[in-house]
């Protein structure tokens, strides 16, 4: 147990001596700061207009949280496809193409060790994500009173789809030698995840109702609007647990084959 | 120290390492020959661990590879073809991290470190970023990062593959110091180099398509004035005949042909 925080910080480190994690940072940034911008905009917009026609009724129930920071979270979340697959995409991709998989697959740690090592680097990170974006939302207790609970809820939120999508990002790195494949990979499963409830909602799948049942569940949508509207629900929470949970144990089982071939 | 009991490895139909099997003892060091595509890299990575074989076992310090791994890999020391260099670390880093993951215990790290760039000849460029040193100095980080944690087995892939002459001394007598030296370590290492086997090893396993075709020790080989060459060049040259008209006549190794 003891040599996962070595893993992990030795990944961590690397991150940070490559460019990617300085593009993956001012992008996401920048792109945080352009829906804020907007988000801000077209609230005070709104706001004119509910005075204008004395909209009162909208106007009491106008407010920041609704208006302005879960659709905020939300786009940032959208954005999270592109970027989180970015972060992974050389966790174990790199490793084979170096030939550094062999320094640690005859080292004395496990599978787990690694596997584990290199996820919780990429949680960091997704970590710091959240925080980067938090600051957006902070702003706006300065100036107004949004709801912290509510909000808080939502940057878990946003932060534990970061998580789940780290997951899959590490599986998908954990199957090729390349990196471009592994971010394609990533980017094509993370897209799948979150359109499964459109297509599901579409009654693509005819009269099997079950299925539909079961693709809604599996979409992301849903449960990050849950909680990014403050609810908290533990079974929420328990599908991002579980998609980190298949994550990891199919990225377990990639790595392992090596020794299957 | 090691031991491999019949070791087989097949890739469907391909035939890379059939039925090898030695033991070498503490303090010997083994010239592993074979000309490219024996399977020397194949058995050394079962060696390892890295590959599980298709037959037989390999025991390190009589620790079974696959089934107690944990203590086989901690008495092993082991440099691939390629050296598993993270080319963004620095070298004090990336041996640090190395003897990290190899079990040395924190207090005896730093020691530990300092050794292993002081045997390879690494002082001067230890705060150097990986990626930047030369061919030569990369071969040294890698043998540094194989003996960090002083293991009492080294497996050494092509140690001194494109190093210069003055470097290949040098890796050479470092070789012959650690088989020597306090620590006795077993050492097996692969080469086509002829030269170098009768330098440094007391004994040598000559492979061919994978099958061992020759174990003795070098001065046995040797003895009234043969030439390795010719030992060489007439085990690997007896093997086609014998066996080229039924087998087919690739043996290619997958595993190494994977590298880049």
């Amino acid at each position: 147990m003891k040599r996962i925080p070595a893993v992990a910080a030795r990944e961590l480190a690397s991150l940070f001596v490559s460019p990617v994690a300085y593009v993956v940072l001012t992008l996401y940034t920048l792109l945080a700061g352009f829906f804020f911008l907007l988000g801000v905009v077209s609230f005070v917009e709104t706001l004119r207009q509910a005075q204008t026609f004395q909209a009162f009724d909208f106007l009491q129930q106008m407010n920041l949280n609704d208006a302005l920071i879960t659709p905020f979270l939300g786009s940032m979340s959208v954005v999270l496809i592109f970027v989180i697959p970015g972060v992974t995409m050389g966790l174990f991709a790199s490793e084979k193409a170096n030939g550094t998989d062999e320094l640690l697959l005859t080292s004395p740690l496990t599978i787990w060790d690694i596997v584990l090592g290199k996820y919780l680097a990429a949680a960091a990170f997704v970590l710091l994500l959240g925080l980067l974006v938090g600051f957006f939302p902070a702003l706006l207790f300065r100036y107004g009173d949004p709801e912290l609970g509510k909000t808080a809820a939502g940057i878990l939120g946003l932060v534990l789809t970061g998580m789940a999508y780290a997951a899959v990002g590490c599986f998908a790195s954990s199957v090729t030698r390349s990196q471009m494949i592994a971010f394609i990979l990533a980017f094509v499963i993370l897209l799948l995840l979150l359109i499964m409830g459109a297509v599901a909602e579409l009654g693509a799948m005819g009269s099997a109702a079950w299925l539909e049942g079961f693709l809604g569940w599996l979409s992301v949508g849903e449960h990050f609007e849950n909680l990014s509207q403050g609810l908290v629900d533990t079974s929420d929470v328990a599908y991002f647990l579980v998609l980190v949970a298949v994550g990891l144990l199919l990225t377990k089982a990639a790595v392992e084959s090596v020794r299957w071939r | 120290m090691i031991e491999a009991r019949g070791l087989s490895k097949r890739y469907g139909d391909l035939v890379a390492v059939d039925g090898v099997s030695f033991q070498i003892g503490r303090g010997e060091v083994v010239g592993f020959l074979g000309p490219n595509g024996a399977g020397k890299t194949t058995t050394m990575r079962m060696l390892t661990g890295f590959l599980p074989p298709t037959d037989g076992t390999a025991l390190i310090g009589g620790h079974d590879v696959f089934g107690e791994a944990q203590a086989a890999r901690r008495a092993v020391g082991y440099l691939p073809e390629t050296p598993p260099l993270y080319p963004e670390m620095d070298v004090q880093g990336y041996l640090r991290y190395v003897a990290t993951i190899r079990d040395v215990p924190r207090g005896q790290r730093r020691a530990a470190v300092d050794q292993a760039l002081e045997r390879c000849g690494l002082g001067e460029v230890r705060r150097r970023v990986v990626g930047s040193l030369s061919k030569g100095f990369r071969q040294r980080v890698g043998l540094a990062g194989a003996i960090v944690h002083s293991p009492p087995v080294l497996i050494l892939d092509e140690p001194t593959v494109g190093l210069d002459p003055i470097q290949i001394r040098e890796i050479r007598s470092l070789i012959k110091e650690l088989a020597r030296g306090a620590g006795e370590h077993a050492v097996i290492l692969s080469t086509h180099i002829l030269a170098e086997v009768e330098a440094i090893c007391g004994r040598v396993i000559l492979i061919h398509r994978g099958r061992k075709v020759q174990d003795a020790p070098l001065v046995e080989l040797t003895a009234g004035g043969r030439k390795l060459e010719e030992i060489f060049a007439r085990e690997t040259a007896r093997d086609v005949v014998e066996e080229g008209a039924a087998e087919p006549a690739e043996r290619a190794e997958p595993a190494e042909e994977a590298q880049p």
